[in-house]
């Protein structure tokens, strides 16, 4: 039991989540947790809480009630910008690329926050522009990218100040099938490589078997796989 | 990649919003520039006056709100000459005409005898000065000269009466370049102001300021209804500098007031525009004060570009200005450094305070909210 405690790095208790706008109930008590280096995908139909539970999980939202841990910490006693620079990372569906910055300089962004020097930015950011296979494309814009390539440097982008937490917010819902797979691909190697640990919202059943661990959300509740 | 690098190419991507931002920003800027230029070259002709001659006080009829109308009986020399610490006085009768036919209008005509202390400071470029017994003539500035394409010898009308050109001078002043010297008899007659001077010019002995300003008290004292000004307070407050001075703040409260407005309207688009950004920005672990930092360096960015084209705009209307006959006698086509200076921080003054608001409010996103624009 000692061990599973240690091992666990996010856990939520009794997440709700109600919208004053329209009184909507997003998510009813979803108690779940995601043990160090594991895989879990949640999964559920449109409007059933998924992104509502990712951006509470990801300390970008405040839960109306229950607790949101990290390493046994409530989110609500860390610094939240630490958090969102240095130990979580996040990609979402629309990618979310700056338009005016090559693939190289979107993945510096977050790095502003971890005080390296400039050199050192450029560095890090082509290492991992070459861990996803793009660095032959560093100096792209991202509209001169494909779907699947602005993925990648997303993803790149996420790991920039290399967290042990990936947040997933639909990574393939923009993607055809091919790129699908490649970007699964990519990051279950990276996974592997960088021992971390991945969160990952799907509505696709199929995107979901990728993962260690299924989910299923469905009215704001957890109906399966805890 | 620098921070300053996204704050230049967010500007960059909306390149026509920004350049109409930072024109919009530059006219006020240039407008205060010009304004205060020409106050600048103003003072600093008047005071050139003042230095040239070595005159420590201006004898004037107090009360008077423009210097020009002043009038006081020309016999008071030698009562002056008598008070105690003043080292030689000098009556001087000034007043302005205009040739319509050159476009000039306010040239500045010195009524001055001929020896007195007022020529000192006046280097003679041709001709000669004038001596005892001059009739109708006159001496004219460099720039005058060359306004009405005059030389020695010429005759010149002036409020239609015939002078013959005797000399042609040069002055540290911009005003006296810009005018022009006659007997002072003749300008009185000419005026109908026989045995009026506007004022006296007095040299004190010793020059420093605490026997100026005893001696100025001395005059007051003996001669009532007279105002002994020391010469730098004098041009100071002079009505004409004063005004130009307060033309240029008015039009610097406008540019403030206009020049805010623009920035302000500029930066709150780009933070709706870029709602989403913002929030990806926090997301991504941006603390709100880089966020902040962001959308007011993008302003202060707008600020120093409207501030440095303003600037220069403003420095070519002064060129401009000092080049037209109309006004070469009065604008100087120098511009000091602190006149730029007030340009620059008004300009980053100013975009400051329109990028406060939208910056606070970009700051102050929350980043789930902002997603949900993407």
């Amino acid at each position: 039991m000692a061990d599973a405690v240690e091992a666990e790095l996010l856990r939520g208790e009794n997440l709700t989540r109600v919208y004053p706008d329209g009184n909507v109930q997003a998510l009813r008590g979803v108690t779940l947790s995601v043990r160090k280096h594991e895989s879990v995908a949640i999964t559920g139909p449109s409007g059933c809480g998924k992104s509502t539970l990712l951006h509470l999980l990801g300390g970008l939202d405040q839960p109306t009630s229950g607790t949101v841990y990290f390493e046994n910490k409530a989110l609500s006693e860390i610094d939240l910008n630490d958090y969102h620079a240095r130990r979580i990372g996040f990609v979402f569906q629309s990618f979310h690329l700056l338009p005016t910055l090559s693939a190289v300089e979107n993945v510096q962004v977050p790095m502003f926050e971890a005080s390296w020097p400039r050199s050192e930015r450029v560095q890090r950011a082509e290492r991992l522009l070459d861990e996803v296979g793009l660095l032959h494309r560093r100096n792209h814009l991202p509209t001169k990218l494909s779907v699947g390539e602005r993925q990648r440097v997303a993803i790149a982008r996420a790991l920039a100040n290399e967290p042990g937490l990936i947040l997933a917010d639909e990574p393939t819902g923009n993607l055809d099938s091919v790129s699908q797979n490649e970007i699964l691909s990519l990051l279950d190697r990276l996974r592997e490589d960088r021992s971390l640990t991945l969160l990952l919202i799907t509505h696709s059943a199929e995107v979901a078997t990728w993962a260690d661990r299924i989910i299923h959300l469905l009215d704001g509740r957890i109906v399966d796989g805890v | 990649m620098r921070f300053t690098t996204l704050i230049v190419r967010n500007l960059v991507r909306r390149g026509v919003r920004t350049l109409l931002t930072v024109v919009g920003l530059s006219i006020g800027i240039a407008a205060v520039v010009a304004m205060l230029g020409i106050a600048w070259g103003f003072e600093r002709s008047f005071l050139a006056i003042n230095e040239a001659k070595g005159i420590d006080l201006m004898v004037v009829r107090a009360g008077v709100s423009d210097k020009l109308t002043s009038s006081l009986d020309e016999s008071l020399e030698g009562t002056l000459k008598r008070i105690p610490g003043v080292k030689t006085a000098a009556g001087s009768y000034m007043d302005v005409v205009s040739f319509e036919d050159a476009n000039l209008v306010s040239v500045l005509v010195n009524g001055w005898e001929p020896n007195s202390i007022l020529f000192q400071g006046i280097r003679l470029i041709g001709g000669r000065t004038l001596i005892p017994g001059d009739g109708h003539s006159v001496l004219l500035g460099r720039v005058l000269a060359l306004n009405l394409r005059k030389k020695v010898g010429d005759s010149l009308d002036v409020a239609g009466e015939p002078f013959r050109v005797v000399g042609l001078f040069e002055s540290e002043s911009l005003f006296e370049n810009g005018g022009m010297i006659v007997p002072r008899s003749v300008l009185q007659k000419m005026m109908g102001r026989e045995g009026n001077v506007t004022g006296f010019v007095v040299k004190t002995e010793p020059n420093d300021s605490k026997t100026i300003e005893e001696v100025g008290k001395r005059i007051e004292a003996a001669v009532p209804g007279v105002a002994a000004v020391p010469s730098r307070d004098y041009v100071q407050g002079d009505i004409r500098i004063r005004m130009v001075k307060a033309m240029a703040w008015t039009t610097s409260a406008i540019a403030l007031i206009l020049g805010s407005i623009g920035v302000l309207n500029t930066m709150m688009m780009t933070v709706f525009e870029r709602t989403m950004e913002i929030g990806l920005l926090r997301a991504l672990g941006w603390k709100r004060k880089r966020v902040l930092a962001l959308i007011l360096g993008e302003a202060l960015a707008l600020g120093f570009a409207g501030a440095l084209l303003g600037v220069f705009v403003g420095y070519l209307e002064i060129q401009a200005l000092a080049r037209t006959p109309t006004a070469s006698g009065f604008v100087s086509s120098s511009v000091p450094t602190s006149v730029i200076g007030v340009g620059l921080g008004l300009g980053l003054g100013l975009s400051l305070l329109g990028g406060i608001y939208p910056a606070l409010r970009g700051a102050a996103m929350q980043p789930t909210e902002a997603l949900r624009h993407g």
